[in-house]
């Protein structure tokens, strides 16, 4: 089961790992808490996310960063997600993405300033599944391998869920957008 | 942190836009300290925990264990240049006594001759009192023994006690101790010892799946000529057993200046004793070392 601690290289990193416990075990919680709303499931979420920080405690530079609890709330609301999944198991994400999807993908036309209040709402709105995948690709720039390590996932599947969560944003834009034009 | 692919306009603002979200979310988190007050974690939870910490405690104490152990290059570099220059002195000291040797086999010659006529004057005697002397002949190699008894008493006695820096020094009980053991190793932090520094780090490793005893206080010994003689120490503290775990390492300082020793001296071991035998291991000084590697270089 403990395989993974051949990661924790030192007893610096021993030790950064106990800090960002020490400091962030409550804030996970209440992330996880919001997400679930179950105390117990909530605590399950934050053990799993420590076990993946022992893998992925390079991504902390500074423990008391900004940017460090913005990973820490990532990670454990992405096995929040992955606990309701358990839950509630939906279809699982094993398909190939056909190619018309993939060229279907205009989502870039949709990225502009002038759309950024829409874009805000929108990613309020988007479905913490795909949320996840996007903050771990663009806020702290992991390739698929290590998302799908932290997820439990493949890097195919991760890539799956990347380009589903393009289409969806996309078309909440648009939306989004064509409610806007009609008022 | 790992360098990103470059990002497209747009991503960017995706990026910038999650970033903010992000933050608009987490605004809404009281701080820890009010959380903790409202949430206790279950026992489970803090077992958990513990037990995680602990898997990591282990499994760093056991990957300390296996770097400390592992061969460095510049210590097996170190071993074999002072095995190379003692291989040379020795072969030296051997051609010298080789040299005064060659006077000794012609005398050695003569012996055999002689030791031969008084085996025959022997077998002689036996043949002659065949029979007769049966009951003298356990009497006969119970004087002999006792002889060889005394002969070798008083050769140890000349042996014993060699003057070493102002003090007796004698052999050491156990000229032959291992580096290594089955699950048991000892390493010194320093090899070649700078004399300025005189303490030494020992550090004996477990790395068997059971618990071993050691003593905490370990022996210097100096090689004089022909033997490790064992050096007293100025401290009369006794040392005690104590358990060494299974995967553990435990480093013992010692320091030299308890012990009048001398730096010219070529080589020293420490011994130390544990539950499954004692076990050794050698380091020299600085200056020794140097002189040593000088002359083989010159040779």
């Amino acid at each position: 089961m403990f395989l993974f601690l051949a990661l924790l290289d030192s007893p610096e990193e021993q030790e950064k790992f106990t800090e960002v416990y020490e400091q962030y075990r409550h804030f996970m919680w209440y992330v996880a808490n919001q997400k679930l709303q179950d105390e117990h499931l909530a605590e399950d979420a934050v053990q799993e996310a420590f076990l993946a920080l022992t893998r992925h405690l390079d991504q902390i530079e500074d423990v008391h960063s900004p940017r460090t609890k913005k990973f820490l709330a990532t990670v454990v609301r992405s096995k929040a997600v992955d606990i309701l999944r358990r839950l509630k198991p939906e279809e699982e994400l094993n398909e190939q993405l056909s190619k018309t999807q993939a060229e279907e993908d205009v989502l870039e036309q949709f990225l502009t300033r002038e759309n950024y209040n829409h874009l805000v709402s929108c990613i309020l709105e988007l479905d913490d599944r795909y949320r996840v995948v996007f903050e771990y690709k663009y806020i702290y720039h992991m390739g698929d391998a290590q998302i799908g390590d932290i997820l439990g996932i493949s890097a195919k599947n991760v890539n799956i869920r990347y380009f589903r969560a393009r289409k969806k944003l996309q078309k909440m834009i648009q939306k989004e957008a064509d409610r806007f034009a009609k008022a | 942190m790992q360098k990103h692919e470059k990002l497209s306009e747009g991503e960017e603002l995706l990026a910038e836009v999650l970033e903010e979200c992000l933050e608009e979310d987490l605004s809404f988190v009281p701080p820890e300290r009010e959380i903790s007050r409202k949430h206790r974690f279950s026992e489970d939870f803090e077992q958990a925990m513990e037990r995680l910490q602990e898997e990591i405690s282990d499994e760093l104490r056991k990957k300390e264990i296996r770097r400390h152990f592992s061969p460095r290059y510049g210590q097996w570099a170190a071993c074999i240049l002072v095995f190379c220059a003692c291989g040379w002195l020795l072969a030296r000291v051997g051609g010298q006594i080789g040299g005064s040797g060659m006077e000794k086999s012609a005398d050695m010659a003569e012996a055999p001759a002689e030791e031969s006529a008084v085996e025959e004057a022997a077998a002689e005697d036996m043949d002659s009192g065949a029979g007769s002397s049966t009951a003298e002949e356990p009497e006969n190699a119970d004087m002999e023994e006792r002889i060889l008894e005394t002969e070798e008493s008083k050769e140890t006695k000349e042996q014993e006690g060699k003057n070493y820096c102002e003090q007796m020094v004698y052999p050491a009980g156990d000229q032959e101790v291992p580096e290594r053991l089955e699950n048991l190793t000892t390493l010194v932090n320093c090899p070649v010892l700078d004399e300025d520094n005189p303490v030494l780090m020992l550090t004996i490793g477990n790395m068997g799946e059971e618990d071993v005893r050691y003593l905490d206080r370990c022996e210097l010994e100096v090689w004089l000529e022909d033997a490790w003689y064992r050096i007293p120490s100025e401290s009369e503290q006794e040392g005690e057993w104590h358990i060494l775990e299974a995967g553990m390492a435990v480093d013992e300082e010692i320091d030299l200046s308890e012990y009048q020793i001398d730096y010219d001296a070529s080589q020293y071991r420490l011994v130390t004793h544990t539950g499954q035998g004692p076990l050794s291991v050698e380091f020299t000084f600085a200056e020794v070392f140097e002189k040593t590697m000088e002359e083989s270089e010159s040779f």
